[in-house]
């Protein structure tokens, strides 16, 4: 175990020293939860559209910002496996599984870190702009969300680890437009139907966002809430797997 | 007593063979160095010899231990410091040190202890709170080297150390190096002759994945019929390329 702290610990220097990752990590997505809070305000109620609602909005701009840690995780992956660090490391005792954990863990205590400050600024903005959030609401949304920051770390994991450190984050970057598309961050599927809530339903993306915002109104429904959670903690066991598999087979065949 | 020994070592890469029936021992405590052109196949070697690569053929032992079968046990009692310097960017060098002494699994005080015996040890102190990414390339090479020795290993493995370095660096580094000797076993590869000639106590000479001749200073130049590295070198290089080329040894 100390060895996957010490590589955690590593990861997470390296990733917190980079202005970057504020950049793309906190402050693009906090800036988009404004902007969108501001379009928001610009929406006439008779519309019936509630996706920038700040309840809907905050989950859809958290989910949004854990895309941004996988792209990281693609980075920080691919980068390491570019240079010749990971040839230093794989001659120390460290086993696959090490580095796996290692990098998971720091990348979801920064997705949790960063879905807790994008959370506290939403309800900030509850309570100017209204309606108010729950703060137990909140909690429990934030808790939903995990499984879902697993699985775009793992995401994250699996490119930076079979890609290069080129190729890697432009992967990375369509997976970031497609999840928020048919994540329906931006745009509210149940209301559209047809082919494309269809598209949303086939992908995991849409029941992170789906989870989270009925979390987030204390809204624990079978359909609601107990399914697309678990479609999403299936999603990222499966993840998981497969990208602790590659990672070890590549490491594998590195040092054959 | 020895401390490496190959035996008819061999990596092919497809058709290529990067390294060709390689068997040397080098003992305890000796500053062995790997001397050859670009593609000779010393950091083929050295990256069996580190468990970084499986032979296509042949066995590699470190310590007694298999390279191939027991390559935790290996692992344990090497420390490598690549071609490239391969520190962490964005830490400082007290933690890139203390990230590979926990890597290692000691606990925190002996983590403390070994970081700051060996920033002593190398004089990092007056950069030891800088990140890895700000130091000039000597630093660099010296901290990679650090961290290779934070586990006490009884086997160090330098691969081309000072690539890319000037003239009062390089000099610097083989200060460290020199001051090494003796407390475990170096393998150094180089294609520089005076880093060879000045660090070494045998040499090996590697030509087209094969050792064309091993021994002392004194043994590499007689055999070359030289009365310095360098012509000695060209002289054995020129007498077995075209044996290899042809294939015939």
């Amino acid at each position: 175990m100390n060895r996957v702290l010490a590589f955690a610990d590593r990861n997470r220097k390296e990733i917190l020293r980079d202005p970057l990752s504020y950049i793309f990590c906190l402050a693009f997505p906090l800036a988009m939860l404004v902007v969108m809070t501001l379009v928001n305000a610009s929406i006439p109620k008779e519309s019936g559209m509630t996706v920038f609602r700040i309840d809907n909005l905050a989950v859809g701009i958290a989910v949004f910002g854990q895309t941004f840690v996988m792209l990281f995780t693609g980075l920080t992956v691919s980068k390491d496996r570019s240079g010749s660090f990971l040839v230093r490391m794989y001659a120390t005792p460290m086993e696959s599984s090490d580095f796996t954990l290692g990098y998971l863990l720091p990348m979801l205590i920064i997705a949790l870190a960063q879905n807790l400050l994008i959370y506290l600024a939403s309800l900030v903005i509850s309570l100017i702009t209204g309606p108010a959030i729950n703060p137990l609401g909140l909690l429990v949304s934030l808790v939903t969300l995990i499984p879902s920051a697993v699985m775009f770390i793992c995401i994250g994991l699996l490119f930076g680890t079979l890609f290069s450190e080129k190729a890697a984050p432009g992967l990375c970057s369509i997976i970031i437009s497609l999840s928020s598309f048919v994540g329906c961050v931006w745009f509210d599927a149940d209301h559209t139907g047809g082919v494309m809530l269809t598209i949303c339903r086939v992908l995991p993306f849409y029941y992170c966002t789906r989870a989270g915002r009925s979390a987030i109104r204390l809204d624990f429904g079978m359909d609601t809430w107990v399914i697309p959670l678990l479609i999403v903690v299936l999603c990222a066991a499966a993840l998981t797997a497969v990208s602790s598999f590659v990672f070890r087979s590549k490491m594998k065949a590195d040092l054959s | 007593m020895s401390m490496i020994e190959t035996r008819n070592l061999t990596r092919k890469y497809g058709d290529i063979t990067a390294v060709n029936n390689l068997s040397l021992t080098i003992g305890e405590g000796e500053l062995f160095a790997l001397l050859g052109v670009n593609g000779a196949g010393k950091t083929t070697t050295i990256r069996m010899l580190s468990c970084l690569s499986k032979p296509s053929s042949g066995e590699a032992f470190v310590d007694g231990h298999s390279c191939s079968a027991e390559s935790k046990a290996v692992k344990q009692v090497i420390g490598l410091s690549p071609q490239d310097t391969a520190v962490a960017d964005h830490l400082t060098v007290r933690e890139n040190l203390e990230f590979m002494a926990a890597v290692y699994g000691y606990d925190k005080a002996e983590v403390k202890q070994r970081t700051d015996r060996i920033i002593e040890e190398f004089h990092l102190g007056e950069v030891v709170n800088q990140r890895a990414q700000t130091l000039s390339g000597g630093w660099k090479r010296k901290l990679s080297i650090a961290m290779a020795l934070i586990s006490d290993p009884k086997v160090l493995f330098l691969d081309e150390p000072t690539l890319g370095l000037d003239v009062l660096a390089r000099r610097e580094l083989w200060r460290e190096i020199e001051k090494l000797k003796g407390k475990m076993t170096i393998v150094l590869t180089t294609h520089y002759m005076e880093e060879a000639e000045h660090l070494s106590d045998r040499i090996a000479i590697m030509i087209a994945g094969r050792i064309a001749a091993v021994g002392t200073l004194e043994e590499i130049l007689a055999k070359g019929g030289a009365d310095n590295l360098e012509d000695a070198f060209v002289a054995i290089a020129e007498a077995n390329t075209d044996d290899y080329a042809g294939g015939n040894v």
